[in-house]
């Protein structure tokens, strides 16, 4: 019921979105940061929550022959684009209004994806993965992380790069794969042990995680 | 500082002395030489099995590579296992899987305590001789046999040199020669062979072990030295006659990379084999029967019959017929027995009373008992004496964790109702409670620089998002940290071919230059406002730079041209008198006019000091002090100490920028976090075995004083800790508003509480598989930081430095 009052009663406040003291006490929640203005959020909802990660999370560990992240990663990729386009973005409200999903940004967003697999792969052997060897290896990571936060890039590129508010997506992504690390040490010598496996995993819970209750924070 | 904080120090100290000193107790172990006990006439005018003995003991000879198919290149031997001229076994070698405590097990059959393992580092130490301990070998000499020995000096070290008639130790302090070590053994072989004039002969390879270290168990060098072994067995098989025993056997194992000390399967999975022609007219034991070598891989490394290791000392002794060594836990090999016949029970009945008497029981008269009922109930006494090898002093023990949980309890108390509720102070505690509880990890506890890296990217991630001004300071710091990861390999688990320290021995020039760079660049800091100063450091740092380039010259390294002209130049500056000197000569000298010159430095600017107090006199003092640590760090890591000044001024500016409230006591914290993240990427683990000893002898003579090593060894491999200690101070005395007694508060939390933890942990695993290899060293280390750095660098230096700055 709420969702249709909002675009209901974003018409009238349109002209009005600069002034913030209206716009705050109107629509949002209201312990909420404003990140820019008019503001970007994401609707606080059960809607956001990724299943569909759950479900390849549970293939991933139980069911993939030898871990095999290639394969995931390509199953991660329709499944994304779904998430995007039946839950993520009729979520997501840019500056009171919830836009249709735009097929071309779709893949933009999809090619920005693949760049930023450089410097995202960039960042992860800054933060402590092997260099020269198992690039191969970190480059999937970086490619799962990246295809892992394709739905708030999508945002990210929709809003006009208010990355102020994605920011925590993109955190909970990576502070999945920090806590993750954790496994790496261990002296169990399991198969799942290897690099990146554990990251993966990480990655996902991360995600979920994130997609699920970054709009409570 | 206060007396409040130097007693609760001085508690803390005394409570973990008193812990270590109930949990490293010198075994107990029964004097004197062992006599035939049972039928002891009967015994004693009994025909040995074999007139002579050659032992070849190959260091790290692991089970597979005498035995598995396309691993082991033993193909005399697998010829000789399936004529059943050999019998093969694997032996288990009890940790600590290193060579002096597997020697004493070998020869004294007892387990061994972590002091040896202690002991297999200081080279010098006499206190682990076997002189008057039993021994197999000493039994031989009692009764006259006479025993030629050649390979490593480790047994010259163990046994008095009157043993062996005949000796040629080979110093295993060069790991990297493969060849020499070995041929310096077999260069032996025909005389001993053609003259046969001994009665015991033990060879002891360490060329194997060496090839191991260097290129792990799969090394391209392994097919080769398999057959240069095989070689040398098929020499002593083929000259010596059906009444010698000749033995083959592992000292201990190695892991895939190499390395030996720890309780793996493959460390402690030794090869083993008993060769001789008589072997072939007795049944071969049944593990053995029907199995054509080389055999299929096993699991865990385990093929043909499994045995203890130390069950070479009474089968060697019944087989010989000597008495059995009175601390032998080992128990006979009952395929053995056929080549005793009908003395077999009489020789099995003897071990079983020495056994009992070891375990202290009472022993009911066995007479015609069964044999197999006797070696059962042997084996699980075995088991329970090499559990209970050492005798904890629980009384120590609870003493010192009850007065040390005493002193913790305070130190928190007093740390948390001082403390204000910040970034930092949270930090601290989020470290010393993950610390502190890894330490119930025996794997956190061999990979503890993976919780240190861990710990520092959380921190530089979170400041990155919490103050993303401050972009490229973290930017800057995050990537000389990832350069800091990448210099050594640390730990026991991952071993990186690329490492900068690798790349850097391989390109010598390369190496060479950024030691000039860092020593210009840290000699150098501040020179526009203090610029004789700069000039006294330059100083100390060209002299410290004319040592490395000698001291690598010395052994073999290569240095640069330009650095050669210069040691030559400056020698003959230096010691006048126009005679050219020999390299080698001039390290002890050269050292200590480095060392007499930096005391020069800084007692004047003490003397300066006293007179003119100046704030800045510990940001003065502090180049100097990293050029003496510089000094005593190896020279593929110098260029580390560059990476450390452009780290720390980005650390200055990010805390300057993004904490002014908290400058300090953030400081404080990353200082704690970098001494050990750093430690560990110099090449620091765990384990015993990375103490590096290279640089402790840094300006000493021979007739050296063991303190002095000992400080010099300690600085040596502290010295990144020492540096992040000091640069901590530096900025306290210039920014603090606390006092430094305050302000020290927090690592004395840090370290009472984790000292605590872990002194639980290792009452909670006293009986855990890794206490002596994962456990005890951690605690050995655990002292080491405790006494170095938290007590002599942190309360006596740095709290006399402050006084000196007023």
């Amino acid at each position: 019921m709420t969702t249709k009052k909002r675009p209901v009663g974003k018409k009238k406040f349109v002209s009005f979105s600069d002034d913030d003291a209206l716009s705050r006490t109107g629509r949002l929640p209201k312990n909420l940061p404003q990140h820019g203005s008019p503001p970007v959020y994401v609707r606080r909802t059960w809607q956001t929550i990724p299943f569909h990660l759950i479900v390849l999370s549970y293939w991933f560990i139980k069911h993939s022959n030898g871990y095999d992240v290639r394969k995931c990663t390509w199953l991660l990729v329709p499944c994304q684009v779904l998430y995007l386009a039946l839950q993520f973005n009729p979520a997501t409200v840019y500056g009171n209004k919830i836009l249709k999903l735009n097929y071309a940004l779709l893949a933009v967003s999809g090619v920005t994806c693949i760049l930023l697999t450089i410097p995202c792969m960039l960042l992860v052997v800054l933060f402590g993965a092997p260099f020269l060897e198992m690039l191969d290896k970190t480059w999937l990571l970086s490619l799962h992380c990246c295809v892992l936060s394709y739905p708030a890039v999508y945002s990210v590129l929709n809003s006009d790069f208010k990355v102020g508010f994605f920011k925590k997506y993109f955190i909970s992504i990576a502070v999945g794969c920090w806590i993750s690390c954790l496994a790496i040490p261990l002296d169990w010598d399991r198969p799942w042990q290897e690099w990146p496996i554990p990251l993966v995993v990480g990655a996902q819970l991360g995600a979920m995680f994130g997609y699920t209750f970054c709009s409570q924070l | 500082m206060r007396f409040k904080e130097v007693g609760l120090l001085f508690c803390q100290l005394l409570a973990v002395l008193i812990f270590a000193a109930g949990f490293f107790p010198q075994k107990k172990v029964l004097k004197g030489d062992a006599q035939f006990q049972y039928m002891a006439e009967t015994q004693r005018a009994l025909e040995p099995a074999f007139d002579k003995l050659v032992l070849v003991v190959i260091d790290a000879l692991r089970a597979d590579f005498l035995f598995q198919q396309n691993v082991s290149h033993f193909d005399f031997v697998h010829e000789l296992l399936n004529r059943g001229e050999a019998w093969g076994f694997t032996a288990y070698s009890n940790p600590p899987t290193v060579t002096l405590p597997r020697l004493k097990g070998i020869t004294t059959g007892s387990a061994p305590n972590f002091l040896d393992a202690i002991l297999n580092v200081a080279e010098d130490d006499s206190s682990s001789n076997l002189k008057d301990q039993d021994s197999w070998i000493s039994q031989f000499a009692k009764h006259g046999k006479k025993i030629h020995f050649f390979g490593d000096d480790t047994w010259l070290k163990l046994f008095p040199e009157e043993f062996f008639q005949k000796h040629d130790g080979t110093n295993s302090f060069f790991v990297s020669d493969f060849e020499e070590v070995d041929t310096n053994v077999t260069r032996h072989l025909p005389h001993e062979l053609q003259h046969k004039d001994w009665d015991v002969l033990i060879l002891h390879y360490l060329g194997l072990d060496h090839i191991g270290h260097k290129g792990g168990a799969a090394s391209q060098f392994m097919p080769p030295k398999h057959r240069e072994m095989d070689a040398v067995i098929r020499q002593i098989y083929d000259q010596v006659d059906n009444r010698t025993l000749l033995c083959v056997m592992g000292d201990h194992g190695m892991n895939d990379l190499g390395n030996h000390g720890g309780s793996s399967a493959g460390e402690t999975s030794a090869g083993m084999v008993f060769i001789s022609k008589m072997l072939s007219s007795y049944p071969r034991p049944a593990a053995q029967d029907g199995v054509s070598s080389p055999v299929t891989a096993a699991e865990d490394y385990q093929f043909f019959t499994r045995i203890q290791q130390v069950d070479f000392v009474p089968t060697i002794a019944s087989l010989f017929n000597i008495p059995i060594p009175k601390n032998s836990l080992g128990v006979f090999v009952r395929e053995f027995s056929s080549l005793l016949g009908q003395h077999a029970t009489t020789k099995i009945i003897e071990n079983y009373h020495q056994l009992m008497q070891l375990a202290a029981k009472k022993t009911a008269a066995r007479g015609n008992d069964d044999i197999d009922s006797m070696l059962a109930e042997m084996k699980d006494v075995q088991a329970t004496l090499a559990r209970t090898a050492t005798n904890y002093n629980y009384a120590m023990l609870f003493l010192g964790v009850g007065m040390l949980s005493i002193v913790t309890a305070a130190t928190a108390y007093c740390y948390i109702s001082s403390a204000r509720l910040n970034e930092a102070s949270v930090l601290m505690i989020a470290v010393t409670a993950l610390l502190g509880s890894s330490v119930f990890g025996s794997s956190f506890v061999e990979e503890e620089h993976q919780i240190w890296w861990w710990i520092i990217i959380a921190v530089v991630g979170y400041s990155w998002a919490t103050r993303p001004s401050c972009t490229p300071s973290h930017l800057v710091f995050l990537v000389c940290a990832r350069l800091l990861r990448g210099w050594n390999n640390s730990g026991q688990k991952f071993m990186y071919d690329f490492t900068v320290a690798e790349l850097l021995k391989s390109h010598p020039s390369i190496k060479w230059l950024l030691v000039c760079a860092t020593l210009a660049v840290v000699a150098l800091d501040g020179f526009t406002e203090r610029p004789l100063l700069s000039i006294f450091n330059l100083l100390a740092g060209l002299l410290c730079f004319v040592y490395k380039t000698c001291w690598a010259n010395v052994n073999g390294e290569v240095s640069p041209t330009y650095a050669q002209t210069l040691v030559t130049k400056a020698c003959s500056l230096l010691f006048a008198g126009g005679t050219p000197w020999d390299d080698k000569q001039l390290l002890v000298p050269l050292a200590r006019l480095f060392f007499k010159v930096t005391a020069a430095i800084v007692c004047m600017r003490i003397a300066y000091n006293v007179v003119f107090a100046k704030r800045k006199f510990l940001s003065e003092l502090f180049p100097l002090f990293t050029i003496v640590l510089i000094m005593q760090t190896a020279s593929q890591n110098i260029p580390l100490f560059l990476v450390f000044t452009i780290m720390r001024s980005s650390l200055r500016n990010i805390l300057r920028v993004g904490y002014p409230q908290q400058r300090c006591e953030m400081f404080f914290v990353l200082s704690l976090i970098l001494q050990n993240l750093s430690f560990f990427q110099f090449g620091g683990t765990n384990s015993i075995a990375t103490i590096d000893l290279t640089n402790s002898y840094n300006g000493i003579s021979e007739n050296y004083n063991i303190y002095v090593v000992g400080l010099l060894m300690c600085i040596g491999n502290m010295a990144p800790a020492i540096y992040w200690s000091l640069a901590a101070v530096v900025d306290h005395q210039l920014y603090s508003k606390k006092s430094y007694a305050q302000q020290k508060l927090s690592s004395m939390f840090f370290y009472s509480v984790n000292s605590l933890l872990l002194l639980v942990a290792c009452i909670c695993m006293r009986y855990h598989l890794f206490i002596w290899s994962v456990f005890s060293p951690k605690l050995c280390y655990l002292l080491g930081w405790n006494i170095l750095i938290h007590f002599l660098t942190e309360t006596v230096l740095e709290p006399f430095l402050l006084m000196v700055a007023g």
